[in-house]
C-alpha cells in the first residue's frame, strides 16, 4: 500500500495519509480526457520539472509537456496569452488543461510535503486501465478565470453539495471545477495538508501549530511564488 | 486571513505584514522568522532546509514540523492552481487588503493582471 511513513519517526496524521493515499488512486484512474497511464506521466513529467530536469514524453503531446513544466517551475509568469497558446495546440483543450493542472498540482503538493520532510519521494503509481469518460458538465461557463467552470448557482442535483454548505467559496474553489471531481479532490487533499472546509471557518482548529502561523507560512510561501491571489 | 487570525486571536497590534515578503521583517508571529525561514528553504529546496527541520522539531516539536510541512505543501498547490487557471482576487479579499497590498508590493506580480 501506498504511503505506508514505514520506518519514518514523524508523527503524520492518519487525514495525511488517506488523502495522499485517495490522490495516488484518482491520479491512477482514467480521467475525463485522460487515460490512467497519461496521468501517470503526467506526475512523472511534474516531479521531474520540480527537480529541474526538463524530460521529454512518447505518451504526453508537446504542449502538455510543456504546460506542466511550466506550472512547475514558472507559476509566477503564466499569462492569458499563455493559456490560449497552450489550449490551442494540438492535443490540448481547456477540458485537458484543467485535467492536466489537477494532476500537476496534486501530484506536487503530496512530493512537496516529502521533500519538506526530508522523506523519499513515494513511487508513483500503476495506472488502472479504462478509457477517459469524455463527459463535460453542461452547466459549465465561462466566469471569471481562464477556463470556464460549475458555478455554485448552476450544479446538477446529486452535486448540490460539490462546493459544501457554505453560501460562499474562494474563486479558487471552483477553479478546477470543469472537471467536478476536481473540486472534491481539492478538498480532500486541502483537509490532508492544511485545513478542511470548515476548518477554514475556524479561528482556532486542531493542529499543533498556530492559525496565525499557519497562515504565515501560507502567506510566506504565496509571496516566494509571486502568487498574487 | 493571517490578518483575520491575528485579529482574532487578539495579536494584530504586533503584526508585522512585511514579514510575509522580506524574509529580514519580524512578522511578529510567534516563531515566525523559523517558521517562514523553512518555508522559503522548502520551496527554494535550499541547502538549508535540514538544519531548519531540526530547528523546528527542537524548539517546537515534531507534530509541528510535520504541519509545517503540510502548510507548505497545499501552498504550493493552490497558488498554481491560482496562476494556472487565472483567477482573480475574491471581491471580499480585494476590499479586506486594498491597504496591505500596495505596501507589500504584490501589485507588481505578473499574476496581478488576473484582478481588474
Amino acid at each position: 500500500m501506498a504511503f505506508e511513513y514505514a520506518g519514518v519517526d514523524l508523527p503524520i496524521r492518519e487525514k495525511t495519509i488517506s488523502s495522499q493515499r485517495m490522490s495516488w488512486e484518482t491520479i491512477a484512474a482514467p480521467g475525463r480526457w485522460w487515460t490512467g497511464a497519461e496521468r501517470v506521466e503526467i506526475a512523472r513529467i511534474g516531479r521531474a520539472a520540480r527537480d529541474f530536469e526538463a524530460v521529454g514524453s512518447e505518451m504526453l503531446p508537446e504542449a502538455a509537456v510543456y504546460a506542466i513544466q511550466k506550472l512547475v517551475v514558472d507559476n509566477a509568469n503564466l499569462n492569458r496569452d499563455w493559456y490560449d497558446q497552450i489550449i490551442a495546440m494540438p492535443g490540448m483543450t481547456e477540458d485537458r488543461y484543467v485535467e492536466l493542472v489537477a494532476v500537476v498540482v496534486h501530484s506536487l503538493s503530496i512530493d512537496e510535503f516529502h521533500r519538506a520532510l526530508g522523506l523519499a519521494l513515494e513511487p508513483l503509481p500503476q495506472p488502472s486501465s479504462g478509457e477517459p469518460s469524455m463527459q463535460r458538465p453542461p452547466e459549465a461557463e465561462q466566469k471569471y478565470s481562464w477556463p470556464p467552470i460549475v458555478p455554485r448557482d448552476g450544479l446538477n442535483p446529486g452535486d448540490e453539495m460539490l462546493y459544501g454548505p457554505w453560501e460562499w467559496g474562494a474563486n479558487v474553489i471552483s477553479a478546477l471545477s470543469l472537471i467536478p471531481e476536481n473540486v472534491r479532490w481539492l478538498h480532500d487533499l486541502s483537509e490532508g495538508h492544511y485545513l478542511s472546509f470548515a476548518e477554514m471557518r475556524m479561528p482556532d482548529p486542531l493542529r499543533a501549530i498556530s492559525r496565525s502561523q499557519i497562515e504565515l507560512i501560507a502567506a510566506r510561501v504565496s509571496a516566494l511564488n509571486e502568487c498574487f491571489y | 486571513m493571517l490578518r483575520e487570525s491575528s485579529q482574532r486571536s487578539g495579536t494584530l497590534d504586533s503584526l508585522n505584514l512585511q514579514g510575509t515578503v522580506n524574509p529580514d521583517a519580524d512578522s511578529g508571529v510567534a516563531h515566525g522568522s523559523l517558521l517562514t525561514a523553512f518555508a522559503e528553504a522548502a520551496v527554494r529546496q535550499s541547502d538549508a532546509l535540514p538544519g531548519l527541520r531540526e530547528r523546528i522539531a527542537t524548539e517546537l516539536g515534531l507534530q509541528e514540523l510535520v504541519d509545517a510541512a503540510g502548510i507548505v505543501a497545499n501552498f504550493q498547490r493552490m497558488v498554481r492552481i491560482a496562476d494556472g487557471c487565472g483567477i482573480p482576487l475574491d471581491d471580499f479579499t480585494k476590499e479586506a487588503t486594498d491597504d496591505v497590498r500596495d505596501q507589500l508590493g504584490v501589485h507588481e506580480y505578473a499574476s496581478a493582471a488576473n484582478t481588474a
